[in-house]
């Protein structure tokens, strides 16, 4: 029996013996339809319906709290729910800061949240760190993603102080973030470190970590 | 094509205006919302937000990475209701993709050769290479074997730049992240009905643990009849059925994933397989006789270990076992030649594979990052085999093994707080072709927050595989002797991000491939071989606007202008549109539960190996999405889709092994989607 004129296999040149692929001729292809314009004009009305039914619809967004609001309203309740060592504090009056070092995501709701707001007895203040500065002033230090890669020297110039970090990145708690937020199903948790905030001789309150994921860091 | 051209651009500055100017809900942020600091733990914790670009984990890997990305959510994947991993390459600016009813091709760039099998785009698995190591194929259709359901998020990195990690990617690397347990928490399952006798069903169960293990296992079952009449012209005529190939189009899969993570440690467990019956009659096969199919069977095991060791240092380890199994059957007549007239041809690939890698980087002064690494990979089975069932004639057998060596290091170096450089090097060894180095270099520069200029440079290889290096059958002579192509990118991209919602991305590209390793005709022997004699030059320009809102209205334009040549010749690229337009739009029609979705690809015409044109076309599909909440429906997720919503008639150029000149894709099929979480 002769050789059988072909060689399958994916990509086989076998074929070629068959002779030039288009040896059969040029069938002319008939160009596929565009959309016609009555299906074209359908489609903008049907964006057009959307987008108008969206506008009509009251509070559709307005009301929504932002991510950024839930988590601003979340760092107010850390402040209260987190008991800092005594010597943090000359005087029961002294105002309770929280810094943001990195790019902060926060924009002006930091800011609102903090005005005339008491945690504690102590006044809320703001600061936003500019990269190299030192946090010793704070007691809550906001890590922001941008500074990811500086994480681990950062806690490293932490050690010995009693600062709660607060982070919201991926790993940041396994790292040694004291509260790190997260996302789920679209809701805003956090994990704890308790470890970590033992070390810097912080205390978190029942109450806040029996809502929290705790997380075991290293060491 | 003007006249598509035209109305596309005018849908989409229409979509840009409506996109831009926000819809409702973007000037707000103090305005009166309930006082927040006034409420509970508990509630604060129940109070369901938007994830909008700002607050996204993303928007920083997006800026700083050294290369321009795409990221595609879980979420997208099911509002626009995407099938499969090929559905959201579609909806990827500068992407396109041709189906033949075998397999899915991509096309980046301009750059889509008929026949080639994926072999320049990288596909990764949180980290692990899904290419097989005897076609270096990506999975990009049915045959990709993890369940859409399962995926957290695709990123898509374009150009060489992709990544120095992993063995360096031609045009691109896809990188599917998977769900953890804490992603996908409980026993959940979903059920598939869609056109042409589609089912799909899946069955999950996630947990985390107290002590922080997470574990996610799942099971995926497709089964699809396919048209069950199918009309080729090409093969109309009374031998061949008048053209009409009856339930050949048939497709399958069975899946099963595996993710446990613990502590530092991950492990991944895989295995796909999947069933298509070839409809075309390619490769000179008989015309409508369903026997003829592939079955393409990938699995894996992956043990990752990462972690952050004292203040400076990270470390990557990574190692793996892969299999790869690939059985055709092919049916011919050689009743021309004097044999039987029906012969099944069974044409094989064995590949077995293991290595490991290894990566560790260091922060320098707090702002400066290098990264050293390694990877070895032993490819001790790359067995490759075609042979006549019965009677049995065997065309060849041809086993083989090989090794991979290699490094690279990489430096991310803050010359600025604003201007970063990006220098990369990389060194492979192959022990079919010798060794290879490749550099990348990256400009970073970000004179505020919300915007990043890049100034991009890469070279990259495709290494000859196993194919194209030892496939011998009748009439073809294999190169053992093939070194790899080679291609050269540069490109400058403009992000930025205006507001908390909108991104706005510009790019540029020019590249250059030399050395593409082609099919030629030795004019002495007439004998074929595969030769690096391929060049191929390109540029082009993309352009993209998108509005990101999870609850709002969200959705992008995109439109790219890409050209491609070879050199010195008047050849014109096969497969080539020159105008790519992507629009995606969704929409809530009841507050948070109701999404209603239009994903459109506009491809302008694409010439075919005939010299002829496949048409330019425009193809919406539609997804309505719920997501109720309610007390009484809770858990409950569903979703009607509707794609190509016009049954707009459009075809995909072929390859070489086809007589069709052009394959004509689906007219109009819906799918219906229950969710469902225990």
């Amino acid at each position: 029996m002769a050789l059988p004129m072909h060689l399958v296999g994916r990509r086989n040149g076998g074929n070629k013996a068959l002779g030039e692929p288009r040896a059969w001729g040029s069938f002319p292809v008939r160009e596929s339809r565009p959309i016609d314009r009555g299906a074209r004009t359908l489609l903008a009305l049907l964006a057009g319906l959307l987008l108008a039914g969206l506008s009509s619809i009251p509070g559709a967004q307005a009301q929504a709290p932002s991510e950024r609001q839930v988590k601003a309203a979340f760092l107010y309740n850390f402040a209260k729910f987190v008991e800092w060592p005594p010597d943090r504090f000359a005087d029961p009056q002294d105002p309770l800061v929280l810094c943001v070092t990195g790019e902060d995501p926060f924009g002006t709701v930091l800011d609102g949240i903090v005005l005339g707001k008491t945690a504690n007895g102590h006044p809320l203040a703001l600061r936003r760190l500019r990269r190299e500065q030192e946090a010793r002033g704070c007691q809550i230090l906001f890590v922001s993603a941008s500074e990811r890669k500086r994480l681990r020297p950062l806690l490293e110039s932490l050690k010995g102080t009693s600062i709660l970090t607060v982070g919201e990145s991926d790993g940041f708690a396994q790292q040694g973030v004291m509260i790190n937020f997260i996302l789920e199903e679209n809701r805003v948790h956090f994990e704890i470190n308790v470890d970590a905030a033992e070390r810097a001789g912080l205390k978190i309150s029942s109450r806040l970590l029996s809502l929290a994921k705790v997380v075991r860091g290293e060491r | 094509m003007r006249s598509g051209m035209r109305r596309a651009l005018r849908t989409s500055a229409l979509a840009m205006a409506v996109l831009l100017s926000g819809g409702p809900g973007s000037a707000q942020d103090q305005k009166s919302v309930p006082d927040l600091t006034e409420m509970s733990l508990e509630k604060l914790m129940d109070i369901e937000v938007d994830t909008v670009y700002g607050a996204s984990r993303y928007l920083q890997k997006v800026t700083e990475a050294p290369a321009s990305v795409s990221i595609v959510t879980a979420e997208e994947i099911q509002k626009y209701g995407y099938r499969s991993l090929a559905d959201v390459l579609r909806s990827v600016r500068g992407f396109y993709v041709t189906y033949d009813r075998n397999y899915s091709y991509v096309g980046v760039r301009g750059f889509a050769r008929p026949g080639d099998y994926n072999s320049r785009i990288l596909l990764l698995v949180d980290g692990h290479r899904v290419n097989d190591n005897v076609f270096d194929q990506a999975f990009l259709g049915t045959e990709f074997p993890i369940d859409l359901d399962l995926i957290e998020r695709v990123e898509v990195i374009r150009g060489p730049n992709s990544s120095l990690y992993v063995a360096s990617a031609f045009l691109g690397v896809v990188n599917v992240v998977t769900k953890r347990g804490r992603d996908s928490k409980g026993l959940s399952f979903s059920g598939e009905l869609a056109s042409y006798g589609t089912y799909k069903g899946r069955l999950s169960y996630g947990k985390r643990f107290a002590n922080g293990l997470e574990t996610l296992f799942s099971a995926s079952n497709y089964d699809s009849q396919g048209q069950q009449r199918l009309y080729f012209k090409e093969f109309d005529s009374p031998a061949t059925h008048h053209g009409i190939a009856e339930n050949a189009d048939y497709d399958g899969y069975h899946q099963i994933f595996a993710k446990v993570f613990y502590r530092d440690f991950t492990v991944h467990a895989i295995y796909g397989s999947r069933e298509k019956g070839i409809p075309t009659a390619s490769f000179g096969t008989v015309f409508n006789d369903p026997a003829t199919r592939t079955v393409d069977a990938r699995g894996y095991l992956d043990l990752q270990y990462e972690r952050e060791l004292a203040s400076q240092w990270a470390l990557l380890g990574r190692l793996y076992y892969d299999q790869y199994d690939y059985h055709g059957t092919y049916v011919y007549d050689y009743s021309q030649e004097g044999g039987p007239s029906r012969v099944l041809n069974s044409d094989d690939a064995h590949g077995k594979w293991w290595g490991g890698e290894l990566n560790l980087g260091r922060t320098f002064r707090k702002k400066h990052h290098f990264v050293v690494g390694s990877e070895y990979r032993d490819n001790f089975q790359q067995d490759q085999g075609n042979f006549d069932v019965n009677p049995f004639l065997q065309y060849f057998a041809d086993p083989h093994d090989s090794r991979i060596g290699a490094a690279f290091v990489q430096g991310d170096i803050a010359l600025r707080s604003d201007l970063f450089l990006n220098l990369g090097l990389r060194y492979d060894h192959y022990s079919t072709f010798g060794g290879t180095t490749n550099p990348r270099v990256a400009l970073i520069y970000r004179p505020f927050e919300k915007t990043s200029l890049k100034l991009l440079y890469a070279r990259a290889f495709r290494p000859p595989n196993a194919y194209e290096l030892y496939n011998a059958g009748y009439a073809t002579v294999p190169n053992p002797g093939l070194q790899p192509e080679i291609v050269n990118t540069g490109e400058l991209v403009l992000e930025q991000y205006l507001g908390k919602y909108v991104s706005l991305t510009a790019s540029a590209f020019r590249y250059r491939m030399r050395s593409l390793i082609s099919l030629r005709t030795d004019p002495a022997s007439g004998a074929l071989t595969y030769e690096n004699t391929g060049h191929v030059n390109g540029k082009g320009l993309e352009f993209e606007v998108r509005r990101k809102s999870s609850w709002g209205l969200e959705g992008g334009v995109s439109y790219s202008l890409q050209e491609a040549e070879i050199p010195n010749s008047g050849q014109p690229l096969i497969n080539l549109p020159r105008h790519l337009g992507k629009l995606k739009f969704s929409a809530p029609l009841v507050k948070r539960k109701l999404f209603a979705s239009l994903d459109l690809e506009y491809l302008s015409r694409r010439r075919t190996l005939g010299g002829n044109f496949a048409g330019g076309h425009a193809v919406p599909n539609l997804t309505l999405f719920s997501r109720p909440s309610a007390a009484g429906l809770k858990g409950w997720e569903l979703s009607a889709s509707l794609y190509n919503l016009f049954n707009t008639r459009y075809g995909d150029p072929t390859s070489e092994e086809h007589r069709e000149d052009v394959i004509f894709q689906d007219g109009r099929t819906y799918r219906f989607k229950v969710q469902y979480r225990f």
